[in-house]
């Protein structure tokens, strides 16, 4: 029988197709399209990007020069500008603002690897402090009220044709809507319970185990009880904190582990799926009235990263209606992770 | 400087690029193709393929479950729902769950397996529309389904796993959750201004006449000002009616004659792209809201929906439809 869950948080439904249990064939594996031309991002051709906004270097190098660990650069095309302002306006029934915000691409390895499954857990660790220093100085910007942190990894992904492993950030001049559901959801059930949901959520996903796929210092990785794709994996923090910036270097080393060993198993086990992964944090928190869910916001809110194979083709109706048909349980899907040597 | 518009009914956020707005040739585009279709369930002949139908529009003395038929309507093979059981709703922990009751039917919209809707006669395309109705009255008066979707999806990029076309309907005990934003974003705008959100869009578009692709009588098609994919088109029915299934003879006439036009434009100019369309109406037994008004939601799939789009519901558009409207309008049909 399929079963209809729903997701505790934000209160979407998915279908959990079982019925139709088949693992998900027929993807294109992620570095399926040729490579393209000189690499921008590899060590050596500092000159092809733009001028570098913040690196991790050996001591006695100079910006925009080899020497480098991890490296951000505004994006070429960036979606939003940095320059200008956000006046809103009114057209007939629609608002409008104009389109400011940072596009930064963070390279996370000096060398041409595509996933970062096959990086260090330390150089993985170096692409975070990169994501969190980033954070912490757009914050400085009031224009800017959310920072985006997300990978396209494959073709298939958005990733485009170049290959060499990077995140991207944007900084946004509204909270972004599904953010803000989130963060309602967290809100509404705190407001009742006294409790983080997803504190609560990790309580359960430990005692079940069902949907466990990791369990490492301090990081738990299980896939998500409403997916809406198959193998959708959740990493959460187990120590409760809103804001993923606040994280100490150490974690940021343990993140890194389990982020390499999730990924792994995902490439050994899907043949190297596309992938997008999602930070989830709290908003910057700058509000001086402590009004709606910024009231509660340190104590309801929990940083997460959401991970999505790319195996399936979302249809339209998925797009359209919110409701997601997932064609095999997470159940299984975790089992099959877990038993993926790494 | 790219624009940032909001979403009137749902206030979601979008991107428009428009310091370099992207056209057809930008695109990813992938023409359509079918593949050898020996074998096709949903051919003349090989009905038995499939399970019993539910309901077909047929030629006079010819059986179910053979050939004769225009439109016909069968249970999908693989469906995402169950029609027999309860709900039997329950929690775990924190989390909520039922048992997956619903109904998943295909409609197999012509017999001609190379045939688009865009590429039918207008009669054939009415029998289609019909059929939507049909199946929705018919299923409407389950008292456990909520919802009532009808959705397209052609090509494989847009999700399509047989090539000969079809629609698919799925009956839902609960309202999908944009259903319920939309619903209560237009709910909310019916309360404090009395009127219609999307009566007041069709006034705004006929004003501006910046997006119109087409329109008649009855039905206007434009591209939305708060687009979530370049060249997404709706179609609107100018009078206000909140269920798409109550839909007159006449109006099927010229919805069919708007479609066709609509997906014949979108052909030429995107090299006959895959594309969604998706039919939003209402819910039903008990669920409906005063304020609501169907329309159909085409989604031509010419770019990838990236981590950004995923994580946030913030879309990024690279075709203004101020854009996009132009090539829809210059496509020689």
């Amino acid at each position: 029988m399929p079963e209809l869950r729903k997701d505790p948080i934000i209160g979407r439904w998915v279908i959990i197709a079982v019925e139709r249990a088949r693992r998900p064939k027929g993807f294109k594996p992620a570095l399926s399209m040729p490579d393209e031309g000189e690499c921008p991002f590899c060590e050596g051709n500092e000159s092809d990007t733009p001028p570098e906004i913040f690196a991790i270097r050996k001591e006695d190098t100079k910006p925009d020069h080899p020497g480098w660990d991890t490296r951000v650069v505004s994006s070429k095309t960036p979606l939003l500008r940095i320059e200008g302002n956000n006046n809103r306006y009114g057209r007939g029934l629609y608002d409008v603002m104009g389109g400011v915000g940072a596009h930064e691409i963070i390279i996370e390895t000096p060398r041409h690897i595509a996933n970062i499954a096959d990086l260090d857990e330390t150089q993985i660790a170096k692409g975070i402090t990169c994501w969190i220093d980033r954070f912490v100085d757009l914050g400085k910007d009031e224009r800017f009220k959310y920072v985006l942190v997300f990978k396209n990894y494959g073709w298939a992904s958005g990733g485009g044709k170049l290959k060499h492993a990077r995140t991207q950030l944007i900084a946004t001049p509204v909270t972004p809507k599904r953010v803000k559901e989130e963060l309602h959801g967290a809100k509404t059930y705190y407001d009742y319970h006294e409790r983080c949901i997803f504190c609560d959520l990790i309580r359960q996903e430990i005692e079940s185990q069902e949907r466990m796929v990791l369990d490492l210092d301090g990081f738990i990785a299980v896939t998500a009880f409403a997916s809406r794709f198959p193998f959708e994996i959740w990493i959460l923090p187990k120590q409760h904190s809103c804001d993923f910036s606040s994280m100490s270097v150490e974690n940021r080393l343990h993140l890194g582990t389990v982020l390499k060993t999730v990924l792994t198993k995902l490439k050994k086990g899907l043949d190297d799926p596309p992938y997008n992964f999602v930070l989830h944090t709290s908003p910057f928190r700058r509000k001086k009235t402590k009004e709606g869910y910024w009231k509660t916001i340190e104590d309801d809110y929990h940083w997460h990263l959401e991970i999505i194979p790319r195996l399936t083709s979302p249809a339209g109706f998925e797009w359209g209606t919110g409701f997601y048909i997932c064609p095999i349980s997470p159940e299984e899907t975790a089992k099959y992770l877990r038993e993926v040597e790494v | 400087m790219p624009e940032l518009r909001r979403d009137p009914i749902v206030g979601r956020w979008v991107i428009i690029d428009n310091t370099s707005p992207k056209g057809p040739e930008d695109l990813q585009l992938e023409p359509h193709h079918y593949e050898d279709h020996t074998n096709c369930p949903f051919c003349y002949g090989n009905e038995y393929m499939t399970p019993p139908e539910i309901q077909s529009i047929r030629h006079e003395k010819t059986l179910p479950n053979t050939p004769g038929w225009q439109v016909r309507t069968v249970p999908n093979k693989f469906p995402a729902l169950q029609i027999e059981g309860n709900l039997d709703r329950r929690g775990m922990g924190i989390f909520d769950l039922s048992n997956g009751i619903g109904a998943h039917e295909v409609i197999v919209e012509t017999p001609y397996h190379t045939k688009d809707i865009a590429d039918l006669e207008l009669p054939e395309i009415e029998k289609i529309l019909e059929m939507y109705c049909m199946r929705s009255r018919d299923l409407e008066k389950d008292k456990r389904f909520k919802y009532i979707m009808i959705f397209k999806n052609y090509g494989n990029a847009a999700g399509a796993t047989l090539d000969h076309n079809h629609s698919q309907l799925i009956a839902l005990p609960m309202v999908p959750k944009n259903v319920i934003e939309e619903l209560t974003g237009s709910g909310e705008y019916y309360e404090f201004r009395e009127r219609c959100i999307f009566c007041d869009m069709i006034k705004q578009e006929l004003d501006e006449k910046e997006r119109i692709i087409t329109q008649n009588n009855n039905f206007i098609s434009f591209c939305p000002y708060v687009p979530r994919f370049p060249f997404e088109m709706w179609i609107m029915p100018k009078a206000h009616e909140m269920f798409y299934y109550k839909i007159s003879k006449d109006e099927i006439t010229e919805l069919a004659k708007i479609l066709k036009e609509v997906l014949m434009r979108m052909k030429v100019a995107l090299n006959d792209p895959p594309y969604n369309f998706i039919i939003h109406t209402a819910p039903i037994n008990g669920e409906e809201k005063p304020g609501y008004h169907w329309h159909m939601e085409i989604m031509p799939r010419v770019s990838r929906i990236a981590g950004f789009e995923w994580g946030t519901g913030f879309y990024a558009v690279p075709t203004p439809p101020e854009v996009a409207i132009k090539y829809l309008k210059e496509a020689k049909i």
